[in-house]
């Protein structure tokens, strides 16, 4: 523990922790000492020299921000002298400033400037000569222009790329009174920049300023400041929006809040335009003729409410499905499946997320008892050891890998487990390239390894595993046939290379797994996760602090969806639907009959596109959902589609499905209500509403009431999302403690049973979740896939995402910033392999599988094996879900994304 | 008249440099045989006791610097050579290195073994290049010789010896600089403290010291420490190599006992002043030196004295300025030159050394008053020294104030 002690600023008398930093000391006890270059996320640079003050018993004028304080250290921060010091650097640094002020940014050097009364030129000694420097600014970034006149040298922005973002993208270029910022080794688009502007939060000046919105943003003009979370993948970073003209122009991350004190990606910073995109919808559409035609509110809901009662009379309750979203709050997810649930009747309910982390969950919530992660985004900073496999976690969790990069340059070991190259192996120990679909393989030849070498930790087998040594000497029997060598001839990763990686994971003080959609998204993804568990199981990488299992979650509210109830077989906080209690206590809640409750699981995603396909499902209400990208064997989903009697889509825009839909409904985006998101560390996080919603568009939990009513049900008299949320509080018992007051600052992590309980950082510390609180071994076999390669379709193909866009690109492909750094679809082929099929890099190509085919353009690369394929599955022009097949995983019913047998011919 | 005492140069002349073993043939490395029979803090207390002052110009007691770093907790140290030599005027170190390249090798064995370290570092100035030639073959051949590698001289103890090159930049010859450079960063001044003996290099505990003062090692390991504490003055004992330049008849290095005075230097060593004319100024120490007049010729050279004096040992430089000279040309060159070397990590010097030019370039081609612009620049380097970061930006009041001791007449 930091030893207290007790200093004195000015005859202040403070109390701190021995080796604060003084300046943040005196900042933190209101004695505003002027600084620029510091900033307390970064280290200590000493460059403004503004920070200066006295130290009784120190020769000459001293640094506050280079000072860590010591028990009685008496320090004076004001004096004449300081004062004149203080004036003549900032008269220094408006000798080679270019001050004049556009307006459009936060600019802390000019007040100090006002503050020293230095704004009047009257009072400057020095003649401005930053015109005789000959800078010239740069502004070939699409998302920022680097004035170099305007720069003040305060190693912020290098810092800020090198220290939070881990990047090491800038530094300087020239020396002394010449020097400015470059990128890479010049200009800011041929670097590795990829946007995500840490830099311009943290530049004091207008040196590093962003393009988005530059022409109308003015400070004095902005309306307000709301402070909500980021729309994108799972991490949940905090972000202020301000908002001028009834338009989100600028996005910033929140400082010294979790998850992402202050960081962001370039989705989270220049993402937010879609939301003023004129495409937006506006106006209910009813489908008359085969044509969209705009209808009131009042004749599409009625519409909706009489065709659902006529398939629920005339088919039965589950004839009917929905599909919930992952990108809308908790507060509409939770009235959604409560709608299906009581006003639809049936367990019908799903979403994505059995496209994404439905395995992962599945193997985790036997295994350990919880599918969410095990551990806090800070965690991946702190733990000694990272196992990251099929996570390519800094282009989709660009936050959370900040903090891995964090972790790696204080001497984190990381092991990359991917078929594809991805930018994390550039700070990984290890990287194992295994041959897709071979992960159990290379799992069990690590596991046979750790015990070989001894590296179990038999004591957490014995105390904290199902069925201690017996359970372990079963999973020992079943892995000795994966000797390195037959591990490296099913997977093809070198033996020297597992056996190093084991032993990294096994000997580690502590390590965490980051495991992503490589591993779930497959028809063995369930085993795929239980046998990364045994591997953690067996050494005991579990159950304390930094420690554990996390499959960053990859849409805003992933977590949360699930979290509230959006699934077939589990009620608001995974309370399963076909217990008779749960179903008494949810139907208490809910004000119905316990007999109306369905205690029939429902079908899943791809189950009820297959059950549409069959006649089976008749109508489904689609909130926020677009399986005609996101669902597999894309061909097949869009017939299952036609074959219903009624669709509706709610959405914020026109999609891939909405054509498929008989009525579509405007509903509100992230920014134009109020609500909680969760993150993939289980973090409960305000959303705010900072502008109105366009036209007649309405808030998603607003319409389902609407609904309910027209059908005859009333969901409850809820006046704002604070009261839904208040009832979500009722219903999952992980949530019982939070409510909106709790949470106005920095979300809380569940669980959290109790109103004066903190939340939990670290899941399994004492126990699992399993019914004997023991966590439990799954041994499992390889198994060689159905789906290979063949002579007519000689690759597999292997798909995911792109820094710069977001699922189905809905979002992300309505903003200039992010289209200007990315905009199209292309296909990894290994160079040998262009070679070998006589064809070339950059020319368009046709990709086709058994079910379907795209046209894109080729990229050799090696980043891929030979033999394999990569495509990002974004793009709509070339969805790469019309090559996959719809075959499942029998556990999860995940979809096999990963690994489907193509070929590519020329155009 | 007093004569030239050789210790740091004590070797010059007398081998063949491409051959170790006539290095060894007149007594070389003896000083590492003497001393890893030793402890440790033996060593340590020699040199302390031979009051040995560090030669790179601040003087600070070497057996200080090595109890430091011999008692920073850690099991990896370094030792480190600090051979960036670019004070202007100052050419000590490469008479050394391009002449007896093993002494300094030889001094940093017996440094490294004191203080616990296993990896040594020459950082060395990139232009030096028959230094780094000599350097080169000294350390090979060391390695053959088993002085260097493992187990030396079968005594487990064990030091890896990398020679790294300079870029041109005057910065990195200062300490801090120089290791952040050494780590393969770019060279700008670190924040102090730490300490290198605490934190130094790649943040381990570090020796770091000026190639001659490595090379006065050798000669009190071997003669102990009262051979060479009684050498020289009370407060700076032993000798220093002095190396001057400019309107002298035999400019050039001259290795003399402390307490000789710049006469004796500049008169009997050095010839007198050229072509019958007059002496005027000298500056000491280099870029980072003081301008001194005649009312010092006769001041015992010690780094107390000329403290007194108001002027600066440093490094041993001293160019010497005739009558004909402008003391004004002079010190435009020197501000000239810190505006050159200036990094620009902090404001006062980054901002400051342009401004001492804008000032001196005012006089020139405004014809403002130069005793006005003297006393402009001697407040602009006052605040800088008090501002700044790292010793450059500290060091135009170095030359600055002792213009306005000396030369405001002249200006």
């Amino acid at each position: 523990m930091s030893k207290t002690v007790h200093i004195t600023i000015d005859g202040k008398k403070i109390t701190t922790t021995e080796g604060a930093n003084l300046l943040q000391v005196a900042h933190d006890h209101g004695i505003q000492i002027p600084s620029l270059c510091y900033h307390k996320k970064l280290t200590p640079t000493g460059a403004c020299r503004l920070c200066v003050t006295k130290i009784k018993g120190t020769n000459g004028l001293v640094m506050s921000c280079t000072v860590s304080v010591k028990e009685g250290m008496e320090v004076i921060a004001f004096d004449d002298e300081l004062e004149e010091t203080r004036k003549h650097t900032l008269d220094y640094l408006l000798a080679e400033h270019n001050d004049q002020y556009d307006g459009t940014y936060h600019d802390e050097f000019r007040q100090w400037v006002k503050h020293y009364k230095l704004d009047n030129i009257e009072n400057r000694k020095y003649p401005n000569i930053s015109r005789d420097l000959g800078f010239k600014s740069d502004d070939t970034s699409p998302v920022l222009t680097y004035d170099a006149t305007k720069c003040i040298k305060c190693f912020r922005c290098i810092k800020a790329c090198d220290e939070v973002q881990g990047k090491n993208v800038l530094s300087f270029s020239d020396r002394g009174i010449t020097s400015y910022i470059i990128a890479g080794f010049d200009r800011w688009n041929e670097s590795e920049c990829d946007g995500c502007g840490e830099c311009i939060q943290l530049c004091p000046t207008g040196a590093i300023v962003e393009k988005p919105h530059r022409d109308e943003i003015q400070m004095d003009k902005i309306e307000k400041k709301v402070i909500t979370t980021c729309p994108y993948c799972g991490v949940g970073c905090q972000i202020e929006l301000s908002v001028q003209g009834g338009k989100i122009v600028r996005s910033e991350g929140v400082e010294g809040v979790l998850p992402n004190d202050g960081r962001l990606c370039v989705k989270g910073r220049f993402g937010y335009d879609y939301v003023n995109s004129p495409e937006r919808l506006k106006t209910p559409l009813i489908k008359k003729n085969g044509k969209f035609v705009e209808a009131s509110w009042d004749e599409a809901l009625d519409l909706i409410a009489s065709e659902f009662t006529k398939i629920k009379e005339k088919y039965g309750n589950d004839a009917l499905a929905g599909y919930a979203s992952a990108k809308c709050t908790n507060e509409d997810n939770y009235l959604f499946q409560k709608f299906i649930r009581t006003v639809f009747g049936t367990n019908n309910i799903d979403y994505c997320t059995r496209l994404c982390h439905a395995s992962t969950v599945t193997a985790m919530l036997k295994s350990i008892g919880d599918g969410a992660g095990s551990n806090s985004i800070e965690d991946f900073a702190t733990t000694d050891c990272l196992f990251v496999t099929g996570n390519n976690i800094i282009e989709t969790h660009p936050v959370t890998a900040t903090y891995v990069k964090n972790g790696k340059y204080a001497g984190q070991k990381i092991i990359v487990c991917d078929p594809k190259w991805t930018p994390l192996v550039k700070y990984a120990d290890i990287w194992l390239q295994p041959k897709i679909g071979t992960d159990i393989a290379l799992l069990n030849g690590m596991i046979r390894v750790i015990i070989t070498e001894n590296l179990i930790d038999k004591d957490f087998i014995v105390k904290r595993v199902d069925r201690g040594i017996e359970a372990f000497e079963e999973l020992k029997a079943l892995v000795e046939k994966y000797t390195p060598e037959k591990t490296e001839e099913i997977t093809s990763v070198p033996k020297e290379k597992m056996i190093a990686a084991a032993r990294m994971y096994a000997k580690a003080e502590t390590a965490m797994i980051a495991t992503g959609m490589g591993m779930s998204q497959q028809v063995t993804g369930t085993n795929n996760v239980y046998s990364l568990i045994n591997m953690m199981l067996i050494t005991g990488q579990i159950g304390k602090e930094r420690a554990g299992i996390d499959p960053p979650r990859g849409q805003n509210n992933v977590q949360g969806a699930t979290d509230v109830g959006c699934s077939p077989i589990v009620y608001p906080g995974y309370i399963p639907v076909t217990n008779d209690d749960n179903r008494k206590r949810m139907a208490a809640l809910w004000d119905v009959d316990f007999e109306d409750l369905s205690a029939k699981p429902g079908l899943t995603t791809v189950e009820i596109m297959h059950a549409a396909y069959d006649e089976k499902i008749k109508g489904i209400y689609i909130m926020g959902e677009n399986p005609m990208v996101t669902d597999p064997d894309l061909n097949h989903t869009e017939e299952a589609l036609k074959k219903m009697d009624f669709v509706v889509v709610q959405d914020i825009f026109h999609t891939e499905t909405t054509p498929f839909a008989d009525v579509i409904l405007p509903a509100t985006s992230f920014a134009e209500k109020d609500g909680t998101f969760v993150n993939s560390d289980r973090r409960v996080l305000r959303v705010r509403k900072a502008v109105e919603a366009p036209g007649e568009a309405r808030e998603d939990w607003k319409i389902i009431v609407e609904i309910a009513e027209r059908m005859g049900f009333k969901l409850g008299n809820y006046k704002n999302a604070s009261e839904i949320f208040n009832e979500i509080a009722q219903a999952a018992p992980i949530m019982a403690g939070i409510s909106y007051d709790r949470i106005e600052r920095q979300g809380i992590q569940w669980p959290c049973p109790t109103k004066d309980h903190p939340g939990t950082s670290t899941l399994f510390l004492d126990k699992f979740n399993t019914p004997n609180g023991k966590g439990i071994l799954n041994p499992v076999e390889h198994i060689p896939q159905t789906e290979k390669a063949t002579k007519e379709f000689p690759f597999i193909m292997n798909s995911g995402r792109i820094l710069y866009h977001y699922h189905t690109a809905t979002m992300s492909r309505r903003n200039k910033a992010l289209t200007d750094f990315a905009n199209e679809s292309y296909v990894l082929m290994n160079t040998g392999d262009v070679v070998k099929f006589g064809l070339n890099d950059g020319e368009r190509v046709k990709v086709s599988s058994k079910q379907g085919d795209l046209e894109t353009t080729l990229i050799a690369s090696d980043q891929v094996a030979e033999g394999e394929l990569f495509m990002p599955w974004h793009y709509s022009e070339a969805r790469v879900n019309r090559l996959t097949r719809s075959d499942l995983d029998p556990f999860s019913k995940i979809a096999a994304f990963k690994l489907t047998a193509c070929k590519v011919e020329k155009v | 008249m007093v004569s030239e005492k050789r210790i740091a140069l004590k070797n010059i002349g007398k081998y063949n440099i491409k051959s170790i073993d006539e290095y060894i043939g007149i007594g070389g490395y003896n000083s590492v045989k003497k001393a890893l029979k030793l402890k440790p803090l033996d060593i340590i207390n020699t040199i302390s006791d031979s009051k040995l002052r560090g030669r790179g110009g601040a003087g600070f007691p070497t057996g200080m610097k090595q109890q430091f770093t011999n008692q920073s907790a850690g099991i990896q140290k370094y030792i480190v050579c600090n051979a960036d030599e670019g004070e202007p005027g100052t050419f000590k170190d490469r008479i050394i290195m391009e002449q007896d390249p093993h002494i300094l090798i030889e001094g940093m064995i017996v440094a490294a073994y004191a203080i616990g370290a296993s990896k040594g570092y020459i950082y060395v100035r990139g232009e030096y290049t028959d230094s780094i030639q000599a350097l080169r073959i000294a350390v090979e051949q060391s390695y053959e010789k088993g002085f260097l590698g493992k187990n030396i001289l079968n005594s487990g103890f064990d030091l890896d010896m990398e020679i790294k090159l300079g870029a041109g930049s005057y910065l990195c010859g200062e300490e801090l600089t120089l290791l952040e450079s050494l780590e393969g960063k770019r060279g700008y001044p670190r924040i102090k403290p730490p300490f290198p003996a605490e934190k130094g290099l790649f943040g381990k505990p570090t020796l770091i010291n000026n190639v001659e003062t490595f090379s006065h090692i050798p000669y009190i390991i071997e003669n102990g420490a009262e051979s060479y504490s009684v050498l020289g003055t009370e407060k700076s004992p032993g000798t220093k190599i002095f190396t001057i330049s400019g309107d002298v008849n035999k400019p050039g290095f001259y290795e003399v006992e402390m307490g000789v005075t710049l006469r004796q230097l500049i008169f009997d060593f050095a010839g007198g002043i050229k072509d019958g004319k007059a002496f005027k100024a000298a500056v000491l120490g280099g870029a980072a030196g003081t301008f001194v007049n005649e009312s010092v010729l006769d001041t015992p050279m010690g780094f107390d004295t000329l403290k007194e004096k108001g002027a600066v040992l440093g490094s041993g430089a001293i160019m010497v300025m005739s009558d004909e000279r402008s003391i004004f040309d002079m010190t435009y060159s020197i501000l000239k030159f810190f505006k050159h070397e200036s990094c620009g990590k902090c404001v006062p010097c980054r901002v400051g050394t342009t401004q001492l030019m804008l000032m001196m370039d005012d006089a020139l081609q405004n014809g403002t008053n130069r005793k006005d612009v003297l006393n402009k620049i001697l407040r602009e380097s006052e605040y800088m020294a008090k501002a700044s970061l790292c010793p450059l930006g500290q060091s135009p009041i170095i030359p600055i104030r002792s213009l306005k001791q000396y030369f405001e007449d002249q200006f």
